[in-house]
């Protein structure tokens, strides 16, 4: 039935494109026909919500992609043992974090003493409570956030960083 | 630590879809379809087109699966060796845990 038909068709709209490219076919096949039901839509939806956030789905999808254009076997591999999953991190990466971390922590704590003595408590305050944890989150990309979508990113550090900064304000000026 | 991705357990509310997935692509190759209706048949779960590509793009991200040339716009799936061994892994724990689970049974 056409109507039917449409309705997985606009369903499978909210899939991701390289998504659609990949399975959209096998999907329209495998979901018939026949009556969506609202389980089915239900899972549908969520599944296409899953397919926006998971870094697994993201990976099947790129590694087809790459085999579509050709891409030979080792790139394949390369794809997939560097694909974007929870923690892609090296110990290089560990390293370049760690001596980052150190060095931001007390660059931020001298910035606190300086200005401290330059008769400015709050803005030190901030700066000595921002010292470890702020450094903490700003190397999050080159540790835990390694590999996520570069908005993903931003959008994590920049919005601890403003709760963080916003708690040590509000510390300070108690 | 970083946890090894070899274990069905791995893929969360994925894993039962998953290991339905994979004991179905036991027996040979088949595409969506045909997954779900064998699927249906063996465990009496209708898995929905939504967990069913979430679950198949995770097998086949961590090459447990692989996709066959199109047939007909349907696209057959099959089992990696990889694939084979964790299924083995998963279906051993299972019965060691059935084992436990009947023996305490026998001892209430």
């Amino acid at each position: 039935m056409p109507g039917r038909a449409m309705t997985a068709g606009r369903l499978l709209r909210l899939y991701p494109r390289a998504w659609r490219e990949r399975y959209g076919d096998e999907f329209l096949l495998t979901v018939g026909d026949g009556a969506l039901h609202a389980q089915q839509v239900i899972d549908i939806v969520m599944g296409a919500l899953d397919a926006h956030l998971s870094s697994d789905v993201r990976r099947a999808t790129r590694q087809r992609a790459a085999a579509g254009k050709g891409a030979s076997n080792m790139e394949s591999v390369f794809r997939t043992v560097c694909g974007d999953t929870a923690f892609r991190h090296t110990t290089r990466d560990a390293l370049i974090s760690a001596g980052a971390m150190l060095v931001g922590t007390v660059l931020l704590a001298a910035l606190g003493v300086w200005l401290n003595r330059r008769g400015w408590p709050v803005a030190a305050g901030i700066s000595n409570m921002m010292a470890f944890p702020g450094t903490l989150v700003m190397v999050m990309p080159i540790m835990f956030l390694k590999g996520q979508p570069w908005r993903a990113q931003v959008l994590i550090v920049g919005v601890t960083l403003l709760i963080l900064t916003a708690i040590a304000y509000l510390a300070s000026v108690a | 630590m970083k946890k090894a991705p070899d274990s069905l357990a791995d893929l969360g509310r994925f894993s039962e879809p998953a290991l339905y997935i994979l004991i179905s692509l036991a027996d040979g190759p088949k595409h969506g379809y045909a997954m779900t209706q064998d699927i249906a048949a063996v465990t009496g779960h209708k898995l929905g087109p939504g967990t069913l590509y979430g679950a198949l793009a995770r097998l086949e991200a961590r090459r447990w699966i692989e996709a066959l040339p199109a047939e007909d716009r349907r696209r057959p799936y099959r089992l990696t060796a990889a694939g084979q061994r964790v299924l083995r892994s998963r279906l051993d724990s299972l019965r060691a845990l059935t084992r436990v689970g009947r023996s305490r049974l026998a001892d209430a």
